[in-house]
């Protein structure tokens, strides 16, 4: 055993290392103990459940370490044989039934505030003065969220909405399962192809708010960010007729889609260099190979993901155009 | 050779133990590899293609290639020996399983070089993503045809184990004296019977997708991609509790013998055991939670999923009182078992958290559920496996570790992993998800995924020294007498290590601690 100068030496560095941690942690806005700070009713929701939870695993939390920590101490050996027994008892039933029927009751209690709260959390609110929530179609694709608006204006990464009016978000995805996610505006709602998942928001101030793809989706899921501005009716209305400019559709496309892998001039990156790629400027092979996607055996194992599958027309047609003008090199070796 | 050609089922309980710690080491590299890429931001250290191969290599060699057969292993030595039999009931059998075990890993590890490189899907590898478009190559069916093979030696193990308890238990040694480790393998092995083959049918699927072209999987053609996450986690989440439910045995045997009392509430926590084992078979979809499951589905699994929360409690309230009063002997064995109380406690709370379905719709598949998986999976069964080596590597290998390396393991340990884990929590809460190879300049996100790396290097030095321990110990370590911790159950009855045949007589049994009965009638029969 080894002397007790240099147990307290380490149970001191122990616990310094852990008022550092903490107390880092306390220097940022949450420091990351609770959810970030909600800007929407529904992740208000769901974090006044976590902190109402976190009431009742503290107090277990304490009750169990405490005694834990308290009992080592106690009843540590101090110099007695080893053959030395404790009182030889085998359980109570009392303390048992005590120690089974508490957690159900602090569980029955935390089930009953999460239900408290679940429409909240989950219901989209009813019409507002506006006019209703505003639909929004959100398309989750390898490696870009599409945004399509009720009045069919698309944009690439960045869903632009009216703030403190609820929003619904109706998810869908034309590929692999994705997760829909912006932290200070509500939970996960994964992206399943074959199926659609709804939610909402309604961002209660301006503000840009930022979120990432939640589940799983393949080699570039880290960069598959999202943003959702919310901003004032009057420069909704501008986006949107901004949206409307098939120039800049085509230029959120390349960005947000296909430079992702291709590179901004498209001279390659983690895919090949497609700068003076004829299939650039041939609108059939264009779509066909935007809708359908590329699997190749050789000389590797690769594909390029069907990232135009569910496009309009327009979407293509932009995209064609951006290219033509800004990308495509004709003659130049590579392709 | 003799190895090779083994049916005794303390050898194959051995090579089984060899062999998960290897595949430890290895998933271990892995995953260190994955922190130091994450140490700081827009790190370029292993990105992309690669940095994925890691965290699905990486979880499923922990969980298929090191946990579940280390228990195998472990219950393979110590189970026949436990309740008096001299081997098990079917020992071809068992020694087939082991060999399925080995192949099967060396098929996962060995697709690193398969063309286009090791499978990259994920632990779970969930369809489209698994599907031949979306993941070309080889790696994607050599992971399948690997789990294929783990599944079957744990298939053939698991057979094995409940014959083996149900019929070859020694004269005396009734149900309710059984170990609670034993009762543990019972419950492991009985989860694995029933959940197996739901696995297989759902990897199945998936290869007949990618090989022969069926689309079980693909919305496009009328398949489903949903099915294939109830098949994974149906499977799945009993698994977790085939991975706990062995270290909550071996905690159960270690805490009274170094406590120097019998274990409190026996029954209790032999019926909590049977609970968890039947709860974890209606849980699964608490994985699901953002699937978009009908509300009444969610409601369901949240309740069965909080229900589980009180046997596993009853179990952490036993282990307390069972140390109230005691004669704590803080020998590495059972620092190990303490450790495992003070962190699974963190893992089982904010297990809870995650149960809560619109909480789980904020932490779920972000840093907070990877911590929160490593507190029950390290702080829960890996804690228990260290806390077992240290208690039975003088009955296996017939010398005692050193105490002194143990403890500075046990420390270094227990600190780097509280380092390399708590801060996950907050990054999750934070906003960083599960699986991303890199993420942006942003002050806390970078000082905790440091502190994480830190933490991770100082677990790297506490397993090293277990080995340099094993070195050391095997060259030069004392000598074990056949029961130096004192021990209550069977197994110390015998030389360490047992001779084949086990026992050459075995002591009357008549309570679950036949080795204290003995020593107390010799003391008596002295007087």
């Amino acid at each position: 055993m080894p002397p007790p100068v240099r147990r307290k030496t380490l149970v001191l560095f122990l616990m310094l290392g852990a008022a550092l941690a903490f107390a880092s942690a306390a220097y940022a806005d949450n420091g990351g103990f609770a959810p970030v700070p909600p800007a929407s009713p529904n992740a208000s929701g769901i974090r006044d459940a976590y902190l109402w939870i976190s009431i009742f695993t503290a107090g277990v939390f304490i009750v169990v370490e405490a005694s834990l920590i308290w009992f080592i101490f106690k009843y540590r050996r101090r110099g007695r044989d080893r053959t030395h027994e404790g009182p030889q008892v085998h359980g109570a039933t009392r303390l048992e039934l005590i120690w089974t029927a508490i957690p159900v009751l602090i569980l029955a209690a935390i089930a009953a505030f999460v239900f408290y709260k679940l429409p909240g959390i989950q219901d989209v609110p009813k019409a507002q003065a506006q006019g209703g929530p505003l639909n929004i179609r959100i398309d989750a694709h390898q490696f870009y969220w599409q945004f399509s608006y009720p009045d069919g204006q698309v944009s690439i990464n960045e869903l632009h909405a009216p703030a403190n009016r609820v929003v619904k978000v109706d998810i869908h995805s034309d590929d692999v399962a994705h997760s829909w996610w912006v932290p200070a505006l509500g939970g996960k709602f994964d992206a399943i192809p074959g199926q659609t998942n709804d939610t909402w928001f309604q961002a209660e101030r301006l503000g840009t708010y930022r979120g990432q793809c939640g589940e799983f989706c393949g080699v570039f899921h880290a960069a598959m960010h999202a943003k959702v501005i919310a901003e004032s009716q009057r420069d909704y209305e501008a986006f949107l007729r901004s949206a409307e400019d098939p120039q800049v559709l085509g230029r959120q496309e390349w960005v947000g889609v296909c430079a992702e892998c291709h590179g901004l001039d498209g001279t390659g990156g983690y895919g090949p260099n497609i700068q003076s790629n004829a299939t650039l400027v041939s609108p059939e092979s264009l779509r066909t190979l935007l809708e359908n996607g590329l699997n190749r055996t050789a000389p590797l194992s690769s594909y390029m993901p069907p990232v135009g599958r569910g496009w309009t027309n327009a979407q293509l047609v932009a995209l064609m155009a951006y290219v033509k003008d800004h990308v495509y090199k004709a003659g130049s070796s590579g392709g | 050779m003799s190895w090779i050609t083994t049916l005794d089922h303390k050898r194959i309980g051995v090579l089984y133990i060899v062999t998960a710690l290897v595949f430890f080491v290895a998933g271990g590299i892995l995953a260190l590899l994955m922190r130091s890429q994450l140490a700081t931001p827009n790190e370029s250290l292993i990105t992309k293609n690669a940095y994925n191969e890691l965290f699905t290599i990486h979880g499923t060699t922990m969980i298929f290639l090191f946990i579940v057969p280390f228990w195998a292993g472990l219950a393979n030595f110590l189970v026949p020996l436990m309740i008096g039999a001299r081997d098990m009931a079917f020992p071809r059998l068992n020694a087939a399983s082991y060999w399925f075990f080995l192949f099967g890993g060396l098929v996962l590890f060995l697709s690193f070089f398969a063309a286009g490189g090791a499978a990259k899907a994920g632990w779970y590898s969930y369809p489209p993503l698994s599907e031949e478009f979306y993941s070309p190559g080889t790696g994607q069916d050599l992971w399948i045809l690997a789990l294929h093979l783990v599944g079957i030696s744990s298939l053939l193990g698991a057979i094995n184990f409940i014959c083996t308890i149900a019929n070859m238990r020694a004269r005396g040694m009734s149900w309710m004296r059984i170990p609670l480790f034993v009762w543990t393998i019972l419950i492991y092995s009985v989860l694995l019977v029933a959940t197996l083959p739901v696995l297989a049918v759902g990897l199945t699927l998936l290869l007949l997708d990618r090989q022969v072209g069926t689309h079980f999987f693909l919305p496009d053609e009328g398949g489903n991609a949903v099915l294939y996450q109830h098949f994974f986690w149906f499977f799945g989440h009993p698994e977790v509790y085939v991975i706990i439910l062995p270290g909550m045995g071996v905690i159960s045997e270690v805490i009274p013998v170094f406590s120097r009392k019998p274990i409190f509430g026996y029954k209790a926590i032999a019926f909590s055991t049977v609970a968890i084992g039947f709860y974890s078979m209606l849980v699964w979809a608490h994985h699901m939670f953002s699937v978009g499951l009908p509300t009444f589905l969610n409601i369901f699994f949240m309740l069965s999923s909080m229900v589980i929360a009180v046997p596993t409690g009853i179990k952490i309230f036993n282990w307390l009182a069972t140390t109230w009063r005691g004669n704590l002997i803080f020998d590495t064995a059972m620092l190990w078992a303490l450790g495992f109380i003070a962190v699974f406690t963190i893992g089982g709370l904010s297990g809870v958290f995650l149960a809560a379905f619109p909480v789980d719709w904020q932490v779920t598949d972000t840093y907070y559920v990877v911590a929160h998986m490593h507190y029950v999976m390290f702080g829960g069964s890996v804690f228990a496996a260290f806390a077992a080596l240290y208690y039975w590597w003088p009955k296996i290998f017939g010398k005692v570790l050193n105490e002194r390396l143990g403890k500075l393991h046990f420390w270094l340990v227990f600190a780097g992993f509280n380092l390399t884990f708590f801060p996950q929590h907050l990054l999750g809460l934070m906003g960083m998800p599960r699986r991303i190879f890199t993420y942006d300049r942003h002050g806390l996100f970078e000082a905790y995924n440091l502190v994480s790396t830190i933490g991770s290097g100082i677990m790297a030095i506490g397993i090293l020294l277990f080995f340099w321990n094993v070195v050391q110990t095997t060259r030069t370590g004392r000598r074990a007498a056949n029961d130096p911790w004192l021990g209550d159950t069977l197994e110390w009855y015998t030389t360490s290590p047992p001779p084949p045949h086990n026992f050459d007589k075995l002591p009357y049994i008549s309570s679950a601690r036949p080795l204290r009965d003995l020593r107390r009638r010799l003391a008596e029969a002295r007087v």
